[in-house]
């Protein structure tokens, strides 16, 4: 009698490969996925639950916890809609500072990725080598907030106090090019790893847009997706979304790291407009009794990790009357059913790997 | 100007803002969306409106216009589901399922997502109350 | 061994004390050294390649244990022996208990047949080559049984890669060891090591003629090895710790102990077979050189062949390491079509180069 019979796996929630506490359900044939399952919800806050009791400048802290590699970028999609709603307009170099900020987050995220997508594959080093970089950018966050990871520096109508330490952002952004010059050293041409990534998880545009997968797997895909450029904080910023065909592993792998000199040019930009004597001004909104019109608000931001927005609707009280948030590895992990369908198991980590998901942004 | 191309479309709808407030017939306007080169179902946001009924808001996108489409449905318990038009709905569906307990008629992947499969309420309903017999449910299970 | 057999028994009846004795110690004592010495060179390893990964990887390595961290091992070790043996409820326990042992025997045996300096064999036997080829092989028969009888998917995935790998990476390593042995004539390592002699020290060595098959040699050992970039039966990113993920405790030593004495007993073979094992690199040794020829110079050139040997092992060993510092892992398919689709019929033609090389050089 012959009869195929598969192997069930669990991969995770503790594994050293799903960052974090995500749980796939695997069905293999020897080590052929057959089916993948994404089981999620293993550090699941109830972060939409906390927001309808609380007022919005108690729920801001917990907002920079959705993603705690790129906090920033929550703050500041809740301020956003706050000053959006009260109808506050930002001054150019609040908008500056808050550029600079969320790309110098966007680049520490990218580069935690980095490190981590190459320990999925098996190289040790280039882990190290990335979180030698990233810890510039963490101890510079430190001087500035007081915080290595949950920032809650912006505040509604503003930031917390005005931009200080320039200088080490002009080391950082001076040293940061030689160092992606020694990672696409040893990384991008390693035969190996061309081997490992090339080819390998596929993500055709009408899957991507099925799934809908945003940011940088999106762009990696050929489809020019950047809410950047018609982002109001961007505004006289020059720079170009980072476009490339490969569709595969290596192609998400080189628009992060292309996605990073693009930030580093993004930040020099913005260190020109900051002008040192100039004085901050600010719109800061009272956060105490602060209310929103009733009504409905979403907003959308380019976060690290794809596409996160925000949906508000206030019944004019001083608390949310329903908060939603839209992350980009929600969908990712989604995606996953379909991509790691037909791979082998070794394949399939590097592959997850490359989406860049991450589990605190999945189960908010 | 999608957006007025596809209002013609519907039979039966109204503008409520960037809203388009449907009564009913949502796959058929979801799919019609998409024939419309929307082409991306960017999330489903549900609102409990505290009078019984649950408003599902699709937002869906189109990267060729670059423009975000607000479709909205107010329902009781049912929902049509997307899923064989949108794969990602899977995910959204599944999370309103658990957060809601809104049934998407033939999507047979819902089960409960964050919560676990005992839990009875849906949390994110307002009539939800989060007493403390039901956050100690690791003992309860123990005990019955 | 005669001369030391000779010195031994002098140094006895100098104490009178009878052959009988000295004929049943003068076999014992050299097994107790293995013993010894290979927790030592294990001790020492580990610590090396903690503290060279560290290098590369911008960090400091082990430093709090003893001075230097010279100690780490030695407390990791002590560590692990006073740790519970957990055997899993559902594990067979008879294999899961004895494949540890036929990890640890075969690698202990493999030490004895090395020819460490002239006489200094401790089983030394005409055709040891052959011997050592199927030791070097054994231990993938205690992986295969670790796998299966931990009842664990990740061990038994991590094991039929181990099978598999050793398989296919076996065959090579045998036509390259063909290949030396028509260099030199003989299928004994001694007798291997000295047919590399030639006044010109380095010249003599196989590797020149034989470079290519020292290559596939040095990547077939790092897959035996499971070594980065082959370390897939153990691949942490994807099996947790493959075949051994159930083991603890002084199992668990027994696996890490014998894959660093296998590490150590292979870089020694690659040594032997292909840098001159004990022989000295400037053709002389440095002994006869210093101190003339005289009774001090002949015990003082043991020790110098065994410098020779170890510093010649010690260098492929940091190769090693140094391999793991960089490489991202392959994946299976690659690795089994790499070898099979590659390496195999690359050794063949080397083997067929070498015969005509020897028969050109008049050998035959």
């Amino acid at each position: 009698m012959t009869m195929k019979k598969t192997l069930k796996l669990n991969l995770g929630p503790q594994h050293p490969s799903t960052h974090g506490v995500l749980r796939l359900i695997l069905e293999l044939d020897g080590e052929k996925i057959v089916s993948c399952e994404p089981d999620v919800g293993y550090l699941h806050r109830g972060m939409e639950k906390m927001a309808e009791n609380m007022t919005y400048i108690q729920y801001l802290p917990t907002a920079d916890r959705i993603d705690y590699l790129a906090g920033c970028f929550y703050s500041e999609l809740l301020c956003r809609t706050v000053e959006k709603a009260k109808g506050v307009e930002l001054s150019q170099r609040v908008k500056t500072i808050r550029v600079i900020l969320l790309e110098l987050n966007r680049i520490a995220s990218h580069l935690l990725w980095i490190g981590a997508f190459l320990m999925d594959l098996g190289a040790v080093s280039p882990f190290f080598y990335a979180m030698r970089e990233r810890e510039m950018i963490l101890r510079y966050f430190e001087k500035l907030t007081g915080q290595r990871m949950m920032y809650n520096y912006f505040v509604f109508g503003g930031v917390r106090k005005d931009i200080d330490y320039i200088e080490d952002i002009e080391n950082i952004i001076k040293i940061l090019p030689e160092k992606i010059k020694d990672y696409e050293k040893i990384i991008t041409d390693n035969p190996i790893f061309l081997k490992r990534t090339k080819g390998k998880g596929i993500l055709e545009q009408d899957v991507a847009f099925n799934y809908a997968v945003t940011g940088v797997n999106l762009r990696a895909s050929g489809i020019e997706y950047d809410i950047r450029t018609t982002d109001y904080l961007y505004e006289g910023f020059k720079f170009k979304p980072v476009v490339l065909e490969g569709k595969d592993s290596w192609a998400r792998y080189k628009a992060r790291i292309l996605e990073l000199k693009e930030s580093i040019k993004i930040i020099e930009q913005g260190l020109n407009i900051l002008t040192y004597g100039e004085k901050l001004e600010q719109n800061l909104i009272n956060p105490i009794n602060l209310k929103l019109p009733e009504g409905e608000y979403y907003n959308e931001i380019e976060a690290p990790r794809g596409l996160a927005s925000v949906y508000i609707k206030s019944t004019g009280d001083d608390k949310p009357y329903r908060l939603k948030w839209r992350t980009g590895s929600y969908y990712s992990v989604n995606l996953l059913r379909k991509l790691l369908v037909g791979e082998y198991l070794n394949d399939a980590i590097a592959i997850s790997g490359s989406l860049d998901i991450i589990l605190p942004e999945v189960d908010k | 100007m999608e957006i007025k191309e596809f209002i013609n479309t519907l039979d039966d709808c109204k503008l409520e803002g960037d809203k388009i407030v449907i009564s009913g017939g949502l796959h058929r306007a979801i799919e019609s969306a998409k024939s419309m080169s929307f082409d991306m179902l960017k999330s489903i946001t549900a609102v409990d409106l505290s009078n019984g009924e649950v408003e599902l808001i699709y937002l869906l996108y189109s990267v060729e216009n670059d423009e975000n489409l607000f479709i909205s449905i107010k329902t009781n318990s049912e929902a049509e589901t997307v899923t064989d038009i949108f794969p990602s709905a899977v995910a959204d569906e599944n999370e309103i399922y658990d957060m809601f307990g809104i049934h998407f008629l033939n999507n047979d992947k819902l089960k409960r997502l964050y919560m676990p499969e005992s839990w009875d309420g849906y949390p994110l309903r307002k009539d939800y109350v989060s007493d403390d017999t039901r956050l100690a449910w690791n003992d309860n299970e123990e005990n019955s | 061994m005669n001369y030391l057999y000779h010195l031994y028994m002098e140094f006895l009846s100098r104490y009178s004390i009878p052959d009988v004795i000295g004929n049943i110690t003068f076999y014992i004592i050299p097994f107790c050294i293995i013993a010894l010495a290979l927790l030592v060179v294990v001790l020492i390893l580990v610590l090396a390649e903690r503290k060279l990964l560290g290098w590369f990887t911008q960090r400091k390595g082990p430093n709090r244990v003893g001075f230097w961290g010279l100690l780490q091992t030695l407390a990791d070790a002590f560590k692990l022996l006073i740790k519970e043996n957990i055997t899993p409820d559902k594990a067979d326990r008879f294999l899961f208990n004895l494949a540890p042992v036929l990890v640890f025997v075969p690698v202990m045996t493999v030490l004895g047949i090395i020819p460490y300096s002239a006489e200094f064999t401790f089983a030394d036997s005409s055709t040891n080559v052959i011997l050592y080829l199927i030791l070097a092989a054994f231990p993938v028969l205690g992986i295969f049984l670790a796998g299966w009888a931990s009842n664990n998917k990740y061990s038994l995935i991590g094991a039929l890669r181990g099978i598999a790998q050793v398989l296919s990476y076996e065959l090579p390593v045998s036509f390259v060891i063909l290949s030396v042995i028509v260099l030199a004539s003989t299928m004994n390592l001694t007798g291997i090591t000295l047919a590399q002699y030639s006044r010109l020290g380095v010249a003599g060595w196989f590797f020149i003629p034989c470079f290519i098959g020292f290559l596939i040699m040095f990547i077939c050992i790092l897959a035996e090895l499971n070594r980065c970039p082959f370390d897939l039966p153990e691949a942490e990113s994807e099996l947790i710790c493959g075949y051994n993920t159930e083991y603890s405790g002084m199992r668990f030593a027994l696996f890490y102990l014998s894959e660093y004495a296998m590490l150590f007993a292979n870089a020694v073979f690659i040594t032997i077979l292909f840098f001159g094992g004990y022989l000295s690199p400037f053709g002389t040794y440095l002994s006869y050189l210093i101190l003339g020829d005289s009774n001090a110079a002949n015990i003082c050139v043991y020790f110098e062949q065994a410098f020779w040997l170890f510093f010649k092992a010690s260098f492929i060993i940091f190769v090693i390491i140094w391999i793991r510092a960089l490489l991202p892992r392959l994946a299976s398919f690659d690795l089994l079509k790499f070898s099979w689709a590659f390496l195999l019929p690359v050794s063949i033609l080397n083997l067929f180069g070498i015969i005509i090389y020897k028969y050109i050089m008049g050998g035959v």
